[in-house]
């Protein structure tokens, strides 16, 4: 094996520099034909007879030489070689030609690799762990910590079990507290996966329990940023939450945790969430499904087979997890045992993004086809240029074969330079892409788009495969020539075969670059139709801040106090007009929900519940969510005084339609107060997201409810930065454990749009290159009609044709391509875009003004293409024009 | 010339066994003592033009089975030397195996058939 090896290392060596073994040879052969020579002589012939005999016996030298650089090199690559090197100089003449032909597919590939990267880096990708491929994902959901440690039990079924979530830690000393992301893992993580720490330790089991040191591992790209990876980083410590933490060991470079886009700088086991987040030390309890589980089954066993034989010990298995709330062990038997794969980690980004990167992957590959399209185009008209070359090759003795092969090589060799640079564009783009996708994110997206196997293959092949494309046919075209018209050179009337593909390829980028636009207009207007939606609340110009009061110790009715102090702390602001609180806002992807009882009857069964929120004073006002009937929460609606709440309209219409709601009670089970009165109506707010219609909602005081964390909502008249500004100074010396996060109530509503602005924000870059490329390819294309058919206009004219009649006779080819295409386009429109009709909103997928827009909008792009070369036309002067002839 | 019936034409590869054998048995040869040796072997004359041996040679030595340098020659002529290395030995070893099981077999079957 090692000997093939060898020899076909040296032999790459040897077709890379083809002549570098010659001298050698032809030493060698001298020095044969000299000892077979003098063998000769002294069998008694004369120096010229053993001249010939030898060269008999030695056989043809030049045939041996050929024989020899076969054996010794690849002849295939060496040819190769010769004809990229003839291809470079043939390009090198027409610097013209090749910038436009490589820039056309630098962005066709970059794209390309652009998109590819990020499905790349998101869906694809193994987690850089030990064999990767075996670990699996056990339910499909979350489960609670209480399950992990018997399933980690189940010894002969999985080598190694572990819990997983991603978080957000408050990290460094008080007043200088950054928000830092991290894990909660169970024991078995860092042992199940295989990892080694390049420092220290990882944790182990001992870790993961209640009375174990509070260890934690860091990764080694927090190493770097945090301790500049000094090695005396192992035993100091770490304020998590304001709680003392020993970094024990670094992960291993690469490796951020089980979740993609989301780094865990800072891995905590389970067991010590108790002491570091006290207000949260029910998540450890089994009515809390927060844990992402994940195993890697035992060597031998498959998915399949762990599925069935977990599901066999399953309800054994939940039966005996000691606990009184009997109804999460039902929870639990009547889910699910599913072991899917986990070798590509988890994340929620998958969940928004799969589908729109897949529709962005389609357009971005007819983005290359239309590249394709104009690169084929371009080197169709230099086949017309080069027809004399061509026949002059081909008449003394070139086979087609090996022309049509130099030709292809120009096109690999445009491809791979287009290529080259693509890949460049794309290592830049996909980094803006993903600073995009993380807009308006608590945490930035940090998905891992270093150039990988798949990612390079995925590009060699499309750079291969696209070179293949545009070249092959114009190769061939270019030569299938008659040589005798060729020869003498009658410009434009050897070119007929030309004529029939060039026109097809110009319909071709019309029609796709048409359904690339159709469907960037289809977005956009989805984009502003929702923006402009009345979602039943006015976002812009209110701060948001999440405040938790319980992060600086104050519980029960002293954390309602602190709440109250902070409003009076931020209302005085100047530039603050009105401010508020409550648990939750719309769109931040919270929600607290109950079964409702209305009028002392329950009235919901099942799955059913209806979203709750508690709200200080002024919420409506602050938020300008408009009240229909009855009154605000006031300062007097305090927990000693009566219960009250406040519904929205889609709360009326379900329960009271046609009845007068004041003055009603609401309750929900589980209450802390008695029922509540209805002193007020609310309009509906689209509080889940903006696609989904408004759900009922019953709004409590929050004075009037057990008080956790909270959001203040400040409505600012004027500079947000500069109130931002100030309610931070204001409110960081009352809550110096948290890392005090102010944002826009804005960026939260755009954030909950972020899938639709990619879309809309693409596709439209994707549509408008389209269109520029359809626009050169039909400018050029009619250039070139124009150059060919110049003599048969100037004949034209000098018989007396009219200026009008000149520009008709361009024009009339620009506007039988455009509507052809345009027509071809609009019926690929209307079969494509129903793929994507899940994505719109509030139109149809073949939205009359969205595909009305863009046909004139194509009318127009073409009449301005193929301006310049009619005007040309009409300029031909007729007597160069017969002189030519 | 000899017929074409009495001219042996080597089978793909029988080559690169036959040199590695005569340089194993003979030591260190150069092209055309490797030449003359497998004219001198064969009771037929070979289809062989000595120009032929050399890229034979060069994939042997590619693969690491044989070794060249530039010496003098008895009558002071300069000449390329080739000579087997150890895990051209060992090649020789397993392909000369593999050659006399095959060759068996062919004559097996032969013999069957007739």
């Amino acid at each position: 094996m090692s000997a093939t090896v060898r020899r076909v290392v040296l032999r790459l060596r040897n077709a890379l520099r083809p002549s570098a073994a010659e001298p050698d040879l032809t030493r060698e052969i001298v020095s044969h034909l000299a000892l077979l020579e003098d063998d000769y002589v002294s069998r008694g012939m004369t120096a010229e007879e053993a001249r010939l005999a030898a060269k008999r016996a030695f056989g043809g030298v030049a045939l041996a030489q050929d024989l020899h650089r076969d054996a010794r090199s690849y002849a295939w690559l060496d040819d190769l070689r010769r004809d990229l090197q003839y291809a470079a100089r043939t390009l090198r003449k027409s610097p013209g030609f090749t910038i436009v032909a490589v820039l056309t597919l630098a962005l066709g590939i970059g794209g390309n690799t652009t998109i590819f990267s990020l499905i790349d880096a998101l869906l694809l990708r193994w987690l850089p762990v030990r064999d990767a491929q075996q670990i699996v994902q056990i339910v499909a959901s979350t489960l609670p910590y209480p399950v992990v440690e018997p399933l980690a039990n189940q010894r002969d079924i999985f080598a190694g079990v572990f819990g997983y979530s991603g978080t957000s830690l408050n990290v460094g000393p008080p007043g200088a507290v950054e928000r830092t992301p991290g894990a909660w893992v169970s024991g078995g993580y860092y042992d199940t996966l295989g990892l080694r720490p390049i420092a220290g330790r990882l944790l182990a089991r001992d870790d993961d329990r209640p009375d174990a040191a509070p260890a934690a591992v860091i990764t080694d790209a927090y190493w770097r940023r945090a301790f500049g990876r000094r090695p005396d980083v192992i035993g100091r410590t770490l304020a998590v939450e304001g709680v003392t933490v020993t970094i024990v060991g670094v992960s291993p470079p690469g490796f951020t945790g089980m979740s993609v886009g989301q780094t865990a700088d800072i891995t905590l086991p389970v067991a010590i969430l108790p002491r570091v987040l006290p207000e949260q030390a029910s998540l450890l309890n089994i009515g809390n499904w927060w844990l992402r589980v994940f195993a890697r089954p035992n060597p031998g066993v498959t998915a399949g087979q762990a599925q069935a034989r977990l599901a066999v010990v399953w309800p054994q298995l939940v039966n005996a997890i000691p606990t009184t709330r009997t109804n999460f062990i039902k929870m639990l038997l009547a889910t699910r045992v599913e072991i899917t794969a986990g070798g590509t980690g988890w994340s929620f980004l998958r969940q928004r993004f799969r589908q729109p990167l897949i529709v962005l992957m389609g357009a971005v590959g007819l983005v290359l086809l239309i590249a394709c399209a104009n690169v084929a185009n371009l080197l169709l008209v230099r086949a017309a240029a080069r027809e004399r070359e061509i026949a002059v090759r081909l008449a003394i003795g070139a086979s087609r074969g090996r022309i049509v092969r130099q030709l292809l090589a120009e096109s690999l060799l445009l491809s791979i330079v287009g290529g080259a640079i693509g890949v460049a564009i794309a290592a830049v783009s996909s980094r803006l892409l993903v600073g995009l996708l993380s807009a308006g994110a608590a945490d930035a997206i940090a998905l891992d788009l270093a150039p990988d196997r798949r990612l390079l293959g995925f590009t060699s092949l499309v750079t291969l495969g696209t070179s293949i494309l545009f070249g092959l046919a114009p190769a061939l075209r270019g030569t299938a020539i008659g040589l005798t018209p060729a020869l003498k050179q009658i410009a434009g009337r050897a070119g007929s075969s030309r004529a029939a593909v060039a026109p097809a390829l110009v319909v071709f980028q019309v029609s796709l670059s048409l359904l690339l636009m159709a469907g960037a207009g289809l977005f956009v207007r989805t984009l502003q139709n929702l923006r402009q939606l009345d979602a039943g609340f006015q976002h812009d110009g209110v701060l948001l801040v999440n405040v938790d009061g319980r992060r600086a110790g104050h519980r029960g009715a002293a954390l309602q106090t602190f709440y109250d102090e902070l409003i009076a702390q931020v209302e005085p602001i100047p530039g603050v007009t009105s401010v508020s609180l409550s648990k939750n806002t719309p769109l931040n992807g919270s929600r607290w929900f109950e079964r409702v009882i209305v009028d002392g009857k329950a009235v919901q069964s099942g799955n059913e519940s209806t979203d709750f929120n508690a709200v200080a004073p002024r919420y409506f006002e602050t938020m300008r969510i408009p009240l229909t009937a009855g009154r605000e929460f006031t300062p007097r609606d305090t927990a000693a005084g009566p219960a009250v709440a406040i519904v929205d309209r889609a709360f009326v219409q379900r329960y009271f339609p046609n009845q007068q709601p004041i003055g009603r009670f609401v309750s929900y089970s589980g209450a802390r107060v008695g029922p509540m009165e209805i002193v007020g109506v609310a309009a509906s707010t689209r509080s889940r997201g903006l696609r989904q219609d408004a759900q009922p909602t019953v709004y409590v005081p929050f004075a009037q409810w057990e008080a956790g964390g909270a959001t203040l909502e400040a409505r600012v008249a004027g500079s947000l930065d500069e109130v931002a500004t100030a309610i931070r100074t204001v409110l960081r010396p009352r809550l110096p454990q948290a890392a005090l996060r102010v944002e826009t109530f804005s960026a939260q509503v755009d954030a909950a749009l972020l899938q639709e602005r990619l879309l809309a924000t693409l596709a439209s870059g994707f549509g408008l290159l389209a269109l520029v490329l359809a626009a050169v390819g039909l400018y050029g294309l009619l250039a070139s009609m124009v150059t060919r058919r110049a003599s048969e206009i100037g004949i034209r004219m000098a018989l007396g044709a009219r200026r009008a009649e000149v520009l008709w006779l361009v024009l009339r080819q620009s506007v039988r391509l455009t509507s052809v295409g345009i027509v071809c386009g609009l019926i690929a429109a209307v079969v494509v875009t129903r793929s994507v009709q899940g994505m719109l909103y509030g139109l149809s997928p073949v939205d009359p003004v969205t595909l009305l827009a863009v046909s004139l909008l194509f009318v127009l792009v073409a009449a301005l293409a193929s301006y310049v070369p009619a005007r040309r036309a009409t300029t031909v002067d007729p007597l160069v024009a017969l002189r030519c002839e | 010339m000899p017929s074409k019936e009495t001219r042996v034409e080597l089978l793909q590869g029988t080559l690169d066994l036959i040199v590695l054998r005569a340089l194993s048995t003979m030591g260190p040869q150069h092209a055309y003592g490797l030449a003359a040796r497998l004219e001198q072997v064969a009771d037929h004359p070979l289809s062989l033009n000595q120009g032929t041996l050399y890229p034979a040679l060069v994939r042997l030595e590619q693969k690491g089975w044989i070794k060249g340098a530039w010496q003098t020659t008895e009558n002071n002529r300069e000449a390329k030397y080739y000579t087997i290395t150890r895990a051209g030995a060992r090649a020789l070893e397993s392909q000369t195996e593999r050659w006399r099981r095959l060759a068996g077999l062919v004559d097996k079957l032969l013999l069957h058939e007739s």
